[in-house]
């Protein structure tokens, strides 16, 4: 059924990291990206994943949900990595036979970190979204890009448009499991035919969401209006965040891991 | 029996969190021509119930019969047939609309049942009179006409498949009190002339006493009761424990027979209230 689809990959819990504040969250984790494209050597890479096993025990999420997040992308990083066995320099693994002379133990070097930069880029940044509800974290968003709005660059607008995208998604998901029930009863098939028939087929289910999500859109902005709401000027907040002492710890680890990297990066 | 279910058991969710039992061991079934009507608080599994009766969700455990036949027992076309058998009008039917023209939009289901063009127009026609549409409405698209209007076009979609079985899940929901009657008189007379089994789904005990001939009473995903409508409405304290009522008509006569007045407890519907008040006028007494 269509309502097993799991939307955003919010997992739910309330470990520390749960509860840290999302924009430190974020920066940290965008700082964890930085440095992984500043690592130069396995044990700079070793140090990262020694970060990620600590924060997946302490987020307590499935090793298996967070090794997940590399599947979408497994083709890229087979990709990647075949074509660095090739171009790598250095000494070839087999002496003069055929093509297999391009294999060089420079190329598997370069193959297997480049897959280790991708597998661990993927799996820490997945992290902000497995233990961030998505309201939160475009919540965050629009914090940490506050100081745009002296820009005049519509930052609490795109925000809300993100937080109302992300709350109908399984409203409207509900929505198109009912009208393609109703349409089954009526003898729809989409199940038979060619791709041409069966993208015909769909015309009956995308009518109706499409005027409900517009009929949706216009009920909420009433009731926005009756609300008061005439956007982001003046506006306070109900949650207010502010960093505890788990955000500062959290700083403080960041911060010797990435010391560590570049210490490494220096001495090797 | 057109519709019969045996141990019909449906779980939501199966292996998460959620799992949810919907239906545990319901086992009912509707005689043919019959009308029934099925009561139950909200979430008791009255929809899902009727949403197996046309195969829209397969049993987690359970046999489901659309007459006669075994709709889950081999292949696609005897589910395929149930679909044309038994016409299921979801809730809020009106937000399945999706033609161009009110015509297209009822000729729909026919279509989809590859009946020829004359034979498609015809039943249009026949549908539209039963739910009382004008036949300017037709070449209108169906997002210009009025609420109720459109809730009536979309039944009128389902009826023109002529089912054997009509189920509707909460028809008159949202409609004003004129437009409920409206529609619940138009479902009774197709109900008379073309002699089909219906299903009504309401929250509203007068419109089942008014309505119905027979009731399935649904509570916790189970079917606690399935009997005549006196029958049913005799337990009103059981009704009651599960959030569930009498006809207010009912209510009163009941509290006038205990003030000693000499009339029946057994009245459902609002004319025969009347009756029953008349004779008593008269100085007929009870009539049971």
């Amino acid at each position: 059924m269509i309502k097993d689809i799991t939307l955003g990959q919010y997992f739910p819990g309330d470990s520390p990291i749960h509860k840290m504040d999302p924009r430190v969250k974020l920066l940290i984790t965008l700082e964890f990206v930085v440095l992984l494209f500043v690592v130069n050597n396995f044990y700079g890479f070793a140090v990262c994943a020694t970060l990620i096993v600590a924060v997946t025990a302490l987020s307590k999420i499935p090793p298996k949900t967070v090794l997940k997040s590399i599947k979408p992308l497994l083709f890229i990083i087979i990709f990647t990595a075949f074509f660095n066995l090739f171009y790598g320099g250095g000494s070839p693994v087999f002496e003069s036979v055929g093509w297999l002379r391009w294999l060089t133990w420079g190329g598997i070097r370069n193959a297997a970190f480049m897959s280790l930069r991708i597998i661990l880029l993927l799996v820490g940044s997945t992290f902000v979204m497995y233990t961030t509800s998505p309201v939160m974290l475009t919540d965050a968003i629009e914090r940490l890009l506050g100081p745009l709005k002296k820009l005049k660059v519509p930052v609490h607008e795109f925000a809300m448009m993100m937080t109302i995208a992300m709350r109908f998604i399984p409203t409207l998901v509900d929505e198109t499991d009912k009208i393609t029930n109703a349409q089954k009863a009526r003898g729809a098939d989409f199940e038979t035919g060619n791709i041409i028939r069966r993208a015909k087929a769909l015309i009956p289910i995308l009518v109706p969401l499409i005027v409900s999500a517009f009929r949706r859109a216009e009920e909420l902005a009433d009731a926005m209006e009756c609300r008061c709401y005439n956007g982001g000027d003046g506006r306070t907040r109900y949650k207010i965040y502010s960093c505890k002492s788990r955000d500062y710890v959290a700083i403080c680890v960041m911060l010797i891991v990435t010391a560590s990297v570049i210490t490494l990066n220096v001495l090797i | 029996m057109i519709i019969k279910t045996e141990h019909l058991t449906y779980k939501y969710g199966i292996g998460t969190p959620f799992e949810k039992t919907a239906l545990d061991d319901v086992s009912v079934s509707i005689k043919e021509g019959d009308y029934v009507g099925v009561i139950g608080h909200t979430g008791s599994g009255k929809s899902t119930l009727i949403s197996h009766f046309n195969a829209i969700l397969k049993p987690t455990s359970g046999k489901v019969f659309v007459d006669g036949q075994d709709i889950w027992q081999d292949d696609k076309t005897e589910r395929i047939k149930a679909r044309f058998k038994v016409g299921l009008v979801f809730q809020y039917p009106e937000h399945q609309l999706f033609e161009d023209t009110v015509y297209n939009d009822i000729a729909f289901g026919p279509k989809n049942m590859g009946l020829s063009g004359e034979e498609i127009e015809k039943r249009v026609m026949t549908s539209l009179e039963f739910v009382g549409l004008s036949k300017d409405c037709l070449e209108k698209s169906p997002f210009e006409l009025s609420g109720g209007q459109k809730r009536r076009a979309a039944i009128a979609g389902v009826m023109a498949m002529s089912p054997k079985v009509l189920v509707l899940d909460e028809p008159a929901a949202g409609l004003d009190p004129r437009g409920r009657d409206e529609i619940l008189s138009r479902i009774r007379d197709y109900h008379k002339e073309t002699g089909s089994t219906v299903l009504l789904v309401s929250h509203s005990m007068e419109d089942i006493a008014e309505n119905a001939n027979s009731i399935i009473v649904m509570n916790r995903a189970a079917c606690m009761m399935h009997a005549s409508v006196p029958e049913v409405f005799e337990h009103a304290s059981q009704l009651e424990k599960i959030g569930l009522d009498i006809p207010q008509i009912t209510r009163v006569f009941i509290s006038l027979h205990k003030l000693g007045y000499p009339v029946s407890q057994n009245i459902y519907t609002v004319d025969d209230a009347e009756r029953e008040i008349l004779s008593c006028l008269k100085g007929g007494g009870a009539r049971d």
